[in-house]
């Protein structure tokens, strides 16, 4: 009966992943969190610190944490990176102008030991604005056919509307099985 | 069905509870020849503690004329006062001061409504670089807190001197809009003291914090206070009619001044530890604010017109 359900539920806890949000200040990192966990995002105010939150998703767990981008706080992105599963690293897709930045962050972020074999999902989020750069053009002002050493996917969403944020976790938790099993 | 029958019951307590409480009304009325709106105010002193409880009153009635005279215009409570002594058979000869008290709390509480459609609208108002008018107030901020040290270009790593993220504020004011800004400024035009103090301290190495970027959370908070009904304690405490906007800026400065001082007494290991402190420090001071006697009383300057009561 009932009993018998509980039990079985018990018996297959969700698998815990731990995933680590990182970029640059703007990109949209709370924005993001807060759709995930389906939260209002007309609220939202630059990240002092950090945010984290728990989502159910496909079976597992996800606890997501979002450290702000800012640059005074990045030196403190490195404290949160023992035991990641999963990096997503969110772009701006129409901040061009710091590109460049970004890219830096990502490369020093991949040279991390801590982090070797992390898989690594990156969003070109904001898509929903006019100016915004393609998915394809950032890969490759990025570079990111040369990563090697780890799954990678960069994915166009718009955290905003939503759009392109579910097939990115879809891949996020096809990629923490094949890691994990 | 147990999980049925245990909301019948409820339901039912409810209905029993409510009409108990009607007669219970009904009876004291007749004994004291006193409506409730009349007991309240010969019984609690004015302050948040009368006007929450009329406010309630009104809203719990069973007259639709009460129930909607807590959301009428401004303009209209004189006449709505009118209505409500009308309605409750009350003579206004014979009790002068229920219709002036009556008004008071009316004011207020209409005065709160507004109060929030205002500070909505603000928030809700996107900074835009382009517009020379929300450009002007984002210099006089630099100006205030530094009148000593000359902004160099508009766009500038400058601004992460008094705690914006980058070379732009623009895109700092996010969720909070033009609301952040505007209490930015005010605070650095009334209290430039304290604001300077603030800012010179949240430098300091060890407590180190981005000004800005907290003025703009702690603008987060206030509203928040604001929205979910919080801060009428405060409001109804210190405001004598209906409370403004510049109300409202002064509780922003106040808040900034009390979660800087709250921020050093925690001691905190480093800035990630911020959004546990502020968590706390909102509790705290939505513990402050059950007390119907609070008024989150400001010790400086801008706050000194603020204390009437």
């Amino acid at each position: 009966g009932l009993l018998s359900i509980l039990r079985k539920l018990k018996s297959t806890p969700d698998q815990e992943v731990r995933i680590l949000l990182l970029g640059l200040d703007n990109a949209g990192k709370t924005t993001l969190l807060k759709q995930l966990a389906s939260e209002d995002i007309s609220h939202i105010t630059p990240t002092q610190g950090f945010n984290i939150k728990s989502v159910q998703s496909q079976g597992f767990k996800l606890n997501v944490w979002d450290i702000g981008g800012q640059r005074k706080i990045r030196p403190y992105w490195r404290n949160y990176f023992e035991n990641t599963d999963i990096l997503i690293y969110v772009i701006d897709s129409a901040d061009r102008k710091r590109f460049e930045e970004t890219g830096q962050e990502l490369a020093e972020l991949l040279d991390e030991e801590k982090l070797s074999g992390v898989p690594v999902l990156i969003f070109a989020n904001k898509q929903d604005l006019l100016t915004a750069a393609p998915a394809s053009e950032i890969a490759e002002g990025l570079n990111l056919h040369t990563i090697r050493d780890r799954v990678w996917q960069i994915q166009s969403c718009s955290a905003l509307s939503g759009e392109g944020v579910q097939d990115g976790m879809n891949w996020v938790c096809k990629n923490v099985t094949a890691k994990k099993k | 069905m147990k999980h049925f029958l245990r909301m019948f019951v409820q339901v039912c307590l409810y209905f029993y509870c409510k009409c108990l409480w009607r007669c219970l009304k009904f009876v004291v009325r007749k004994l004291t020849g006193q409506c409730e709106l009349q007991r309240i105010c010969y019984n609690t002193k004015p302050g948040a503690a009368r006007t929450m409880k009329i406010e309630a009153s009104l809203k719990g009635s069973k007259s639709k004329r009460l129930q909607t005279s807590v959301n009428v215009h401004p303009d209209a409570i004189e006449k709505t006062i009118d209505d409500i002594m009308e309605l409750k058979r009350i003579n206004p000869d014979r009790n002068p001061q229920l219709g002036v008290s009556l008004q008071a709390c009316l004011l207020q509480i209409v005065g709160y409504r507004n109060l929030i459609a205002e500070v909505e609208k603000l928030r809700r108002e996107p900074y835009d670089s382009e517009n020379p008018q929300h450009e002007e107030m984002l210099l006089k901020l630099w100006k205030c807190l530094k009148p000593n040290s000359p902004l160099k270009a508009r766009i500038s790593k400058q601004w992460c001197e008094i705690g914006f993220q980058g070379d732009d504020p623009k895109t700092d004011f996010r969720g909070m809009g033009l609301l952040g800004l505007y209490n930015l400024v005010y605070f650095a035009e009334w209290d430039t003291e304290i604001a300077q103090q603030v800012l010179t301290d949240s430098l300091h190495p060890k407590y180190s914090y981005s000004f800005a970027i907290v003025g703009i959370n702690i603008t987060d908070l206030a509203y928040n206070l604001l929205v979910s009904g919080a801060l009428k304690t405060h409001f109804y405490n210190v405001a004598p009619e209906a409370p403004t906007l510049t109300h409202f800026q002064q509780t922003f400065c106040y808040l900034m001044h009390e979660f800087h001082k709250f921020w050093i007494d925690e001691d905190p290991l480093d800035i990630m530890e911020f959004n546990r402190v502020r968590e706390k420090f909102y509790k705290r001071i939505l513990r402050q604010l059950q007390n119907p006697e609070m008024a989150l009383c400001p010790h400086f300057a801008a706050s000194e017109s603020l204390i009437n009561m």
